[in-house]
């Protein structure tokens, strides 16, 4: 078994991150099992606590792991997709080019995270959080349902803004001066709940695209928005750029 | 009395208290209670959670003894107001081990709205203590909203702060 190498300049949390990883991606921790409690990961790689938890946390944010509450951590999937290097501005990421939008706030509000928001947004589960519905149209018809999380601390004021006319994302770089750096991106195809349907004017069950983005300026992630997409309306542009070493 | 205390002298900020959508469930509700008060041993009088609509706007409040009370069917029904003595009930043991049973589980999907007290009476930041004093005395409230310019929700009065505030005129010599 691969132990953590302490003579390695890596952060321990780090090694331990690759190590768990391997073991979900060769299969030998499979989809659905849950994985040992923080105690047990201690005690076999003998690390901190605190180090368990930095690698468990980045293994939820990347989609590996899934925690249920009062059960335990589980194995989400064996593959995620690695970041895409981002060449576009970011209003490419969400629409097709040209397209105009009529946006609706369902809602613009405040939560304290539940469930797994805590993980997705690295924050402690009594930080408040701003919480952001939008219905998107084109040509009257519902063709986005999108709901941003965002930890208050980050941009009190958002919830003072139209979000009719304005994008978050310029809010964020042209007002208030946060400075997107990174975006990660997870693209998969999901069904509509009731909920969803009655919004976006499918029937329950059709498939549609979802978009999970984490939205990051420096190492601080600032938002996370979830996004359901009808398939027919929507063709994703991905254009990637090789880093010259 | 109260020294010319105003409400904005001893409000405190809204953001002491956790915030949910009227669309929560009281199990969520009872999760953000445990994270923001039990386990951090963060005891604050009241202990309570505040509920907002779609847009932001403060619509009750949801204390630990209404989420008790909407887990349990017998406290959902209209309290009655026949004119006839009321019985001591506290003798039927039946009625003991039947409480926030299975049916709990079930009543704590529903959402926070239903349960939660409504907020029906403001404070502006520039009216006196008194005002928040005679509000809370009347209307029997663990908490008063804080609206400026009838709006903007700015903050909370709590009970321990108008007592402060009324008891320091009471002493003074």
């Amino acid at each position: 078994m691969e132990l953590i190498d302490r003579e390695d300049h890596q952060k321990l949390y780090l090694q331990l991150y690759v190590i768990l990883k391997k073991k979900i991606e060769n299969s030998e921790w499979p989809v659905g099992s849950q994985i040992p409690t923080e105690e047990e990961l201690c005690k076999t790689f003998n690390v901190s606590r605190a180090t368990v938890r930095t690698a468990v946390l980045e293994l939820v944010r990347q989609g590996y792991l899934k925690r249920q509450q009062g059960k335990g951590t589980f194995i989400f999937r064996s593959m995620v997709s690695e970041g895409l290097t981002m060449l576009t501005n970011f209003r490419e990421l969400f629409f097709e080019e040209g397209l105009d939008f009529d946006t609706n706030v369902l809602a613009r509000t405040v939560m304290m995270p539940v469930d797994d928001l805590d993980s997705k947004l690295d924050i402690a589960k009594d930080k408040h959080v701003i919480y952001i519905k939008r219905l998107r149209f084109i040509d009257s018809e519902p063709v986005l349902l999108q709901e941003s999380y965002i930890p208050y601390h980050i941009c009190p004021l958002l919830l003072e803004e139209d979000l009719r006319q304005q994008s978050v994302f310029d809010l964020f770089e042209k007002k208030y001066g946060i400075k997107i750096t990174r975006v990660k991106n997870y693209v998969e195809i999901t069904y509509l709940n009731a909920d969803e349907s009655s919004f976006i004017g499918l029937p329950e069950a059709s498939p549609v695209i979802l978009l999970n983005q984490y939205f990051y300026s420096g190492e601080t992630l600032i938002m996370y928005t979830r996004s359901i997409k009808r398939t027919d309306r929507f063709k994703f542009l991905m254009e990637l750029e090789r880093k010259v070493a | 009395m109260s020294d010319g205390k105003t409400v904005k002298d001893v409000m405190i900020g809204i953001f002491e208290y956790p915030h949910v959508p009227y669309w929560f469930s009281l199990s969520q509700a009872i999760r953000i209670v445990k994270v923001s008060f039990l386990s951090t041993k963060k005891y604050m009088d009241p202990m309570a959670v505040l509920v907002f609509d779609e847009k932001y706007n403060l619509m009750g409040t949801l204390t630990l003894k209404d989420i008790l009370m909407g887990l349990e069917p017998q406290f959902l029904k209209p309290t009655g107001k026949a004119q006839v003595p009321a019985e001591d009930e506290t003798g039927l043991s039946l009625l003991w081990d039947t409480m926030f049973d299975e049916s709990s589980r079930e009543l704590a999907e529903k959402p926070v709205s239903e349960v939660m007290a409504p907020a029906k009476y403001f404070v502006e930041p520039a009216d006196p203590v008194t005002k928040a004093a005679y509000l809370m005395l009347r209307h029997d409230l663990i908490l008063l909203p804080v609206l400026e310019n009838k709006k903007k929700f700015v903050g909370l009065v709590r009970m321990i702060e108008v007592f402060d505030a009324i008891s320091d005129s009471v002493l003074k010599e």
